[in-house]
């Protein structure tokens, strides 16, 4: 992409792309620390993750007054346009995957405290690393400008769903199994149904991404699979 | 992430406009040097056009073939065609004067002739029409009106039309524009020389002009032309580069030369 002829403007762009990559890194960060503490009982991570999040709305708040600041200034028209405002609402999506995580975060010593979470968790594990995995790479696709696996990306949010009915139904069974599970489980579906939550705030930055790269949107319609709802009576 | 409208429903509804100014493959000459080349486009009737492009990319030559205008210069030549509700206003048969009757044009800087306000405006009618005081007096507040001046000048329609402000003044040169009748309008830079809230007048004046004329506006003010238009032509050396909708010219456009140019890359 050519240069601006006010090399400022340049910087100002430059600056938004940074905080959007910074959030991305504390996003990713905080997603991973939150499950491992959960998983591992690590309450010191913990609240590393709690208070992580105080520096993630403190960014959030930057870039809007940078974005803001550069609309009222430069008047950015075409991709420059696309790019101020999908950082704006990509910044609110990774404010709310901070959020998310630290819910999980303040959880873990509630869990900790009734139950070996280890022995009740496999699923959740597993689901938790498809959903780091969904966090790390929208931040890195977006950075390499790559719109084809943007696209990819927000399909993948399929396998989250249907992790998170399996483990929705693993840890009714569990609780069915043996009542004194239910507070552990209760706060576990709390953290499963945040994970998923989290993934799909993923797929609205993927679209935001997809957007500012390509000037088109991604068609309206997903696949969804999450089938907890219709599996809720069951229970 | 929430729905944004269809574009598709906005090119149905264009699609059915009608054609107001067809040019095809026009070709213009400052003598030797090429200004427009192979220029085709189509312009709606009742809608705005804006024309963007830097200096010496053609837009304002394209504005002046419309009206014949340039014929006024020596050595100036066009070829191809521009067709004014189909007839060929480039056609040697072509009335001069009733054509600018029809296309009327407004300049960057406001030109009001040296008499009174009433006069500037009755002067050009009474060139195509003979009609009594009354049906006059009727007229100029019309077209004052038409121009959202004639609360500002009614009690002083005698007075020079020099005396006005900048802003003003070029409401002015709108009113006398207006009041021969024309069917379209052509705007070379209206507002480059007035103050925001001149401006502001101006696009607002232009807005609710587009209900009865077809307008084309020449602008050097992006913005402008995003508020103000509803397509945009893109210019770059005499050639036309992309001619779309405005909000996907100012949005996502095609073509990286309007790209690079509307967002302030160009060397």
């Amino acid at each position: 992409m050519a240069e601006h002829t006010v090399a400022a403007f340049d910087e100002d762009l430059g600056q938004i792309s940074r905080l959007i990559s910074d959030m991305g890194d504390l996003a990713g960060s905080m997603v991973g620390g939150a499950t491992k503490a959960l998983l591992n009982s690590d309450n010191a991570l913990a609240q590393r993750v709690v208070s992580d999040d105080a520096i993630m709305d403190a960014r959030q708040r930057e870039l809007d007054d940078r974005a803001i600041t550069l609309i009222a200034k430069r008047q950015p028209m075409a991709d420059d346009l696309r790019h101020v405002v999908g950082s704006i609402r990509m910044a609110g999506d990774l404010e709310r995957i901070g959020d998310l995580a630290k819910n999980i975060a303040k959880r873990v010593g509630t869990v900790g405290l009734t139950a070996t979470p280890r022995d009740l968790s496999h699923s959740i594990d597993a689901m938790a690393q498809l959903v780091l995995i969904q966090v790390q790479g929208v931040i890195e696709e977006y950075a390499a400008r790559d719109a084809a696996a943007l696209a990819k990306l927000r399909a993948d949010d399929e396998r989250i769903d249907v992790k998170y009915t399996s483990v929705f139904r693993e840890l009714l069974t569990y609780m069915m199994e043996d009542p004194r599970n239910i507070t552990a489980c209760t706060h576990l579906l709390f953290c499963a149904k945040n994970l998923e939550r989290i993934g799909d705030h993923v797929t609205n930055i993927a679209e935001n991404a997809y957007y500012v790269l390509t000037g088109t949107q991604l068609p309206a319609n997903r696949p969804k699979q999450d089938e907890t709802a219709m599996s809720a009576p069951v229970a | 992430m929430s729905q944004m409208l269809s574009p598709d429903m906005t090119i149905a509804a264009e699609a059915v406009a009608k054609a107001k100014i067809e040019v095809k493959n026009l070709n213009f000459y400052y003598g030797q040097s090429k200004a427009l080349k192979d220029i085709t486009l189509s312009l709606p009737e009742r809608s705005v056009t804006a024309f963007i492009g830097p200096s010496g990319c053609g837009k304002s030559t394209l504005l002046r073939v419309f009206n014949r205008i340039y014929e006024l210069y020596p050595k100036q030549t066009a070829e191809g065609q521009v067709l004014l509700d189909g007839q060929n206003v480039l056609d040697r048969s072509q009335d001069l004067n009733l054509l600018r009757t029809k296309i009327g044009m407004v300049f960057q800087k406001p030109t009001p002739f040296p008499m009174s306000i009433y006069e500037n405006i009755a002067f050009g009618v009474r060139l195509y029409e003979k009609i009594s005081k009354a049906e006059m007096d009727g007229r100029v507040e019309q077209a004052l009106k038409r121009a959202a001046l004639w609360t500002e000048v009614k009690d002083k329609l005698n007075a020079s039309g020099l005396s006005l402000s900048g802003g003003q003044q070029q409401r002015l040169c709108i009113a006398r524009t207006v009041a021969v009748k024309p069917e379209v309008i052509l705007l070379d830079e209206p507002a480059s020389a007035l103050d925001p809230l001149s401006t502001a007048k101006i696009e607002e004046l232009i807005d609710e002009l587009q209900a009865d004329y077809t307008i084309v506006i020449v602008t050097h003010n992006m913005q402008q032309a995003a508020r103000v238009s509803k397509q945009t032509a893109f210019m770059y050396l005499g050639e036309l580069v992309e001619f779309d909708k405005t909000e996907k010219i100012f949005t996502s456009p095609r073509e990286k030369r309007t790209q690079d140019y509307i967002t302030g890359r160009f060397g």
